[in-house]
């Protein structure tokens, strides 16, 4: 996979620093899981976390806190530990692993609804979090998304096909990391339709009279 | 900017007080012998640690006692997985309190990813860039983010330590997201330049 558009530096340390919502950091990891460069700047940031972590001053802990740590160890385990798990495929039918659960048949049969003609979405359940959701969209060859600009971040991922905007092209594997600053507006591009995974946290704003009337009926 | 004037307090004490050297070898005598006297000195450097940690992010005393020792509690279980080619004992452990505090504090999963190369490809493996800070050593790491100017220290400090997206750090130090944003660039690619010079 050739991969040309990555997460910011500064997502990879938010999703590496736990600080990022649950939305965002699912496909931070989606495109994680085919991108080892991206993989390689995540491992950095846990090790500058763990530098934090040995740079934080100690706490006094309760009396007898290493006696009660070992009893729940005796309770819990024994004292037997786990052993390495097998290491898990990183794509399961050529989707990131990270979203098999929400996509067990993979890409061919997602369960679409028509947000207008020649966009298709699927949200994700269980991810909402205040404004922000996840949601799979299908956008039909040679279909414009209305101009939007975004009250907080939004993340996407290319699962299949392409889209352009003022930024680039973006294909399968390519992240766009968008904040509040940027405002675009992106094309399915391709004779296929581009599926992309996108992730934000909060409503997007959509700007010109489409957009205005766009809003209501899409709900992101 | 009370907040602030914590961090700055964190900072210090990470130049004045390295990890012992024997964490690595204190996790692998936990997991191939079960060792009690090892994983009391894990237990020494990484619990009052933890604690803080989590009350940084929002627990109570009680509650930052219990996922320290629940953290302590999975670094057992877990140290048979802890692979010392692949990460530093205390970047793991990290990745072990934060994973518990999102599901905790959070109520929350993390996603989390394999990142190391056990699983690659030979292809995927030539295009991983080679720059990592993989390997280094926790003394002189601490010493690198110790010598991180304190404009950068702080941002860092509030995105693992306060949870706070960077939105929201740019509020709590009043300047703009994109300002936020280069200086945790920065300071990441500070820390891989300098680990570059030393290998």
């Amino acid at each position: 996979m050739n991969i040309r558009h990555h997460p910011d530096d500064a997502s990879l340390i938010a999703y590496a620093a736990g600080s990022m919502t649950e939305g965002l950091a699912l496909v931070v990891a989606a495109h994680l899981e085919l991108c080892p460069q991206c993989r390689a700047r995540v491992r950095e940031a846990q090790d500058l976390g763990g530098s934090l972590l040995d740079g934080l001053d100690a706490a006094p802990l309760d009396d007898g806190a290493l006696a009660a740590t070992l009893a729940r160890i005796d309770a819990i385990t024994g004292t037997e530990t786990e052993p390495s798990p097998a290491l898990r495929p990183r794509t399961v039918a050529g989707l990131p692993a990270t979203l098999s659960p929400w996509l067990p048949a993979g890409l061919d049969r997602v369960p679409w609804r028509t947000l207008v003609p020649g966009i298709r979405h699927f949200r994700f359940p269980g991810l909402d979090n205040g404004n922000g959701t996840v949601r799979l969209l299908a956008i039909a060859p040679g279909t414009a998304l209305p101009h939007h600009g975004h009250g907080g971040s939004e993340l996407t991922l290319v699962l299949r096909g392409s889209f352009a905007d003022e930024i680039g092209r973006f294909q399968a594997g390519d992240f766009a990391d968008l904040d509040p600053s940027i405002q675009h507006q992106p094309v399915a591009d391709t004779d296929n339709p581009c599926i992309c995974l996108i992730a934000t946290d909060a409503r997007l704003r959509f700007t010109g009279v489409m957009g205005r009337l766009f809003q209501p009926l899409v709900g992101i | 900017m009370t907040q602030v004037a914590i961090t700055h307090e964190a900072q210090t004490s990470a130049a004045t007080t390295p990890p012992p050297p024997e964490l690595a070898d204190w996790l692998a005598a936990v997991a191939q012998r079960h060792d009690r006297v090892a994983f009391a000195g894990l237990f020494q450097w990484f619990a009052p640690r933890i604690k803080r940690y989590m009350e940084r992010l929002g627990a109570d005393h009680a509650l930052a006692e219990d996922l320290a020792q629940e953290t302590l509690v999975q670094v057992w279980r877990k140290a048979g997985q802890y692979d010392p080619a692949k990460a530093g004992p205390s970047a793991w452990v990290f990745t072990v309190a934060r994973n518990l505090r999102i599901d905790r504090l959070r109520r929350q999963r993390f996603f989390e990813v394999e990142l190391t190369e056990a699983a690659e490809t030979e292809d995927e493996r030539r295009d991983g860039h080679q720059r990592t800070l993989d390997g280094l050593d926790a003394a002189r790491l601490s010493a690198l983010v110790a010598e991180l100017p304190t404009e950068q220290i702080h941002v860092v400090q509030l995105a693992y330590f306060e949870g706070l997206s960077h939105a929201e750090v740019g509020k709590a130090l009043e300047v703009p997201l994109g300002t936020v944003k280069s200086r945790l660039r920065l300071a990441l690619t500070k820390l891989r330049g300098a680990m570059e010079v030393e290998s």
